[in-house]
């Protein structure tokens, strides 16, 4: 019953789309009516009703709502009853129509861009939404009705039980469908040639949001893993964290050209280009990841007319946007004011290093499913090759980095140039001198080295700001150097916890208590909780260090009793200078296989997202 | 420094630093491929000693040993061939006798791998595509795996 109000619900909004996208072309007049507003509304009403009754058959385990039984259980906590509705393939389909709606809807309170614009706008997020929703109505409905009774569900996939993987995906969404309306604002302006400073301000303000609301999503899938899989690390190359990975560097670069562009009005025709890319690259990732082309840790359940139906819609607005895109862009630019250094040629470069870094990424990651298809044998692309090819192309960019939000707009000069100079020198001393001391090692010197070079250099480009403007206007000013700064600590922090991990394979008996790494471990004992749907067996460890005892450490076991299936909880203890991670394995009498990790700096990482989510935030309000 | 000096230095510079990138690709890609094999191809294939490939195949029922802490021997077959594996570390929770496994390590021997990871299914509904059509191919797909 619940099932066929949502239905319902979601073919009223199809059809309503329909109206606004057809009204277009039979009304030519180029202002925006009350009833389009209202359209536009109800479009967004009729999805959020439906999104909300499938939220609500999980919450009530309506086992007759096909997509309910396979992907939920009574027993389940209500969180994770919540989550489950886009823990699967066609609820978070049907999320990502949600959120596209909404950001038409959002997109309609706009007061500084011209009617033609905003309806032309519309239009193409409409007609972009109606692909979607013909794919979810066809290959992907979440309201299918079961034909028999069930009195229980099949379970949530127990690793996707977990609260920051709960909000992972509604927050990556709205970083990845908020490209779907920076693409049609872009085919909008380049069909009336009308990108002038009030699109530049939209297209910033919306850039600078999605940016950071994918790079938030992309932080919390990657701490999850961290946690949850149990392997020590937080970023695995894995396929799907590769396409991920890709629209966010378009993103990135299309949010530092937009910078240039608010100062002189060039470079239009790349920012289209960018624009263009970012949503691109975002449909071709859900391709991959949903097609099963891909296997990896995400794959999702497969089936090929999905992936035909995708790769469809990726042909379609990719191939019409670069069409509309070579025919309607014209050559009237205003001439680059390319000088040896200045800011417009920084963040040129920093272009080309973001789009290559990007393409090396787009490589590895198809280039197995290329040569499957060619000559039939399987590879994978090694976690290293990712590594030793994107790190070295991305350090320039950092280099640059640190000086470019200093440079200039016009002349060629660097203000106080000697200041930087000496931070630099002085930071590469002291960097080599910490690496020194502890075990040597050129990529740890290299990446300590930048890490400390962008803070510092930032934070006396934040200094000199101050001197200037005083302290009015912080954000202002200073929005860019604090991303900078947080970008820093990230490097910092992915040096520092990938080069001086240590990693430990040992075994423990209870009360046992061994000598590891400067720190010493007792396994104190083990206990049995029950939980609503699971049994766990956790290990509680004390850690000492000079016999001091500094925390407990409880990893775990979880036992889920409906999909009979293990997981493995790292305990995890975040101290100020290293994470102490530990994982039981299996137990051979009474011994206790258990890997140890020491992380140092790992929680500069998250620290470091934190700053840069949150000043890409506050520079929507500058834009 | 003239302009055109100027411009002329950064086209330079951006086409170093391009074809620096292209080298980077071509040489690491060559490096860090790692080929995937059921145990009766890796026979056939023209693996040297000391390749860090995948296997991939079912885990032989009775062979997972514990020789000593940490430290695992099992082997993984197919329905001709058969590679042992030696690893040392936790096994992942979903490890199992005559379930499908992949590892990725080195060959130490001509039917020897000493493995570093060690990935099992997913989840119970899940096998990696790439091991099911090899299976499948050789005929050792068994509808239950699925």
């Amino acid at each position: 019953m619940i099932s066929i109000v949502g239905f319902t619900n979601l073919l009223l909004s199809f059809l309503i789309g329909l109206i606004i996208f057809f009204s277009y072309f039979f009304n030519n007049k180029n202002t925006i009516s009350r009833t389009y507003y209202n359209l536009v509304f109800f479009k967004f009403f009729f999805i959020i009703v439906s999104f909300l009754t499938l939220i609500y058959a999980y919450i009530v385990s309506d086992f007759s709502n096909q997509n309910v039984f396979e992907n939920s259980h009574s027993d389940k906590p209500i969180l994770y009853k919540i989550s489950g509705a886009w823990g699967n393939h066609e609820g978070s389909m049907l999320l990502w129509l949600l959120i596209m709606s909404s950001y038409t809807l959002f997109f309609t309170l706009n007061k500084n861009l011209t009617d033609n614009i905003k309806k032309l706008t519309i239009t193409f997020q409409t007609s972009l939404f109606l692909l979607f929703a013909v794919f979810v109505i066809l290959t992907s409905n979440p309201f299918l009705i079961n034909s028999i009774n069930f009195e229980e569900g099949m379970g949530l996939n127990p690793i996707l039980q977990d609260p920051a993987l709960a909000v992972h995906p509604p927050i990556l969404y709205v970083g990845y469908v908020g490209f779907s309306l920076i693409l049609s604002l872009a085919l909008a302006g380049l069909t009336f040639k009308q990108i002038d400073y009030e699109w530049m301000n939209t297209a910033k303000k919306l850039t600078l949001f999605c940016w950071s609301m994918l790079t938030a999503g992309i932080a919390l899938g990657s701490y999850w893993a961290y946690y949850e899989l149990g392997w020590g690390g937080w970023w695995f190359w894995d396929p799907v964290e590769n396409v991920s990975l890709m629209p966010w560097i378009a993103g990135l670069a299309l949010v530092h050209s937009l910078m240039i562009t608010k100062k002189e009005k060039i470079l239009i025709r790349w920012i289209v280009f960018l624009s263009i890319l970012c949503f691109s690259l975002s449909i071709f990732g859900t391709f991959l990841v949903r097609s099963g082309i891909l296997t990896s840790v995400h794959s999702f359940a497969t089936d090929s007319a999905r992936g035909i139906f995708i790769l469809i819609i990726f042909l379609v607005s990719t191939g019409f946007s670069f069409i509309l895109f070579i025919f309607k862009t014209d050559d009237s630019e205003e001439k680059l004011k390319l000088l040896f250094i200045n800011k417009s040629t920084a963040l040129i470069f920093n272009n080309i290093v973001m789009i290559i870094a990007c393409l090396t990424i787009l490589l590895g990651t198809i280039y197995p499913i290329v040569i499957e298809v060619i000559t039939n044998k399987r590879i994978s692309v090694g976690a290293p090759y990712f590594n030793s090819t994107a790190l070295p192309i991305l350090l320039p960019g950092f280099l640059l980095m640190s000086i470019a939000p200093a440079l200039s707009w016009q002349n060629n000069k660097l203000p106080k140039y000697k200041s930087y100079i000496f931070v630099f020198i002085a930071l590469s001393l002291l960097s080599f001198i910490i690496v020194y001391l502890n075990a040597f090692n050129v990529w740890g010197f290299i990446g300590i080295a930048l890490g400390l070079i962008i803070i510092f250099s930032s934070l006396l480009s934040v200094y000199f700001n101050c001197i200037k403007f005083g302290l009015r206007n912080f954000i202002n000013h200073n929005n860019a150097l604090l991303a900078h700064i947080g970008v820093g600590i990230l490097v910092l922090g992915i040096t520092t916890s990938s080069v001086y991990k240590s990693e430990f394979s040992v075994t423990f008996m209870i009360n046992e208590k061994k000598q590891i790494n400067h720190y010493s471990y007792t396994l104190l004992k083990l206990e049995t909780n029950q939980n609503s749907n699971f049994q766990e067996l956790v290990a509680v460890f004390s850690l000492y260090k000079d016999n001091k005892k500094i925390a407990e450490i409880k990893p775990s076991k979880r036992y889920y009793n409906v999909s009979k299936m293990i997981t493995t909880e790292a305990g995890i203890y975040h101290s100020w200078f290293q994470d102490f991670y530990i994982i039981i394995g299996n137990e051979k009498d009474q011994i206790w296989s258990v890997k140890i990790y020491q992380n140092p700096l790992v929680s500069l990482i998250w620290i470091g997202v934190i700053i840069m989510v949150l000043s890409g935030l506050l520079g929507i309000r500058r834009a | 420094m003239s302009l055109r000096f100027q411009r002329l230095l950064l086209i330079f510079l951006s086409l170093i630093f391009l074809t620096a990138s292209i080298f980077l690709i071509l040489f690491n890609s060559k490096k860090n491929l790692i080929f995937f094999y059921t145990p009766s191809e890796l026979l056939n294939s023209k693996t040297q000693i000391n390749d860090t490939i995948r296997i991939g195949g079912i885990v032989k029922k009775d062979s997972l040993k514990n020789i000593e802490d940490n430290k695992y021997v099992f082997i993984i077959q197919d329905n001709n061939n058969y590679v042992r594996v030696s690893y040392t570390g936790i096994l992942p929770d979903l490890f199992r006798e005559e379930q499908g496994v992949v590892v990725q390590g080195k060959l130490i021997k001509i039917d020897k791998i000493k493995a570093d990871r060690v990935f099992a299914k997913h989840d119970e509904n899940y096998m990696p595509t790439s091991i099911k059509k090899q299976l499948e191919k050789n005929k050792y797909w068994n509808k239950s795996y699925q």
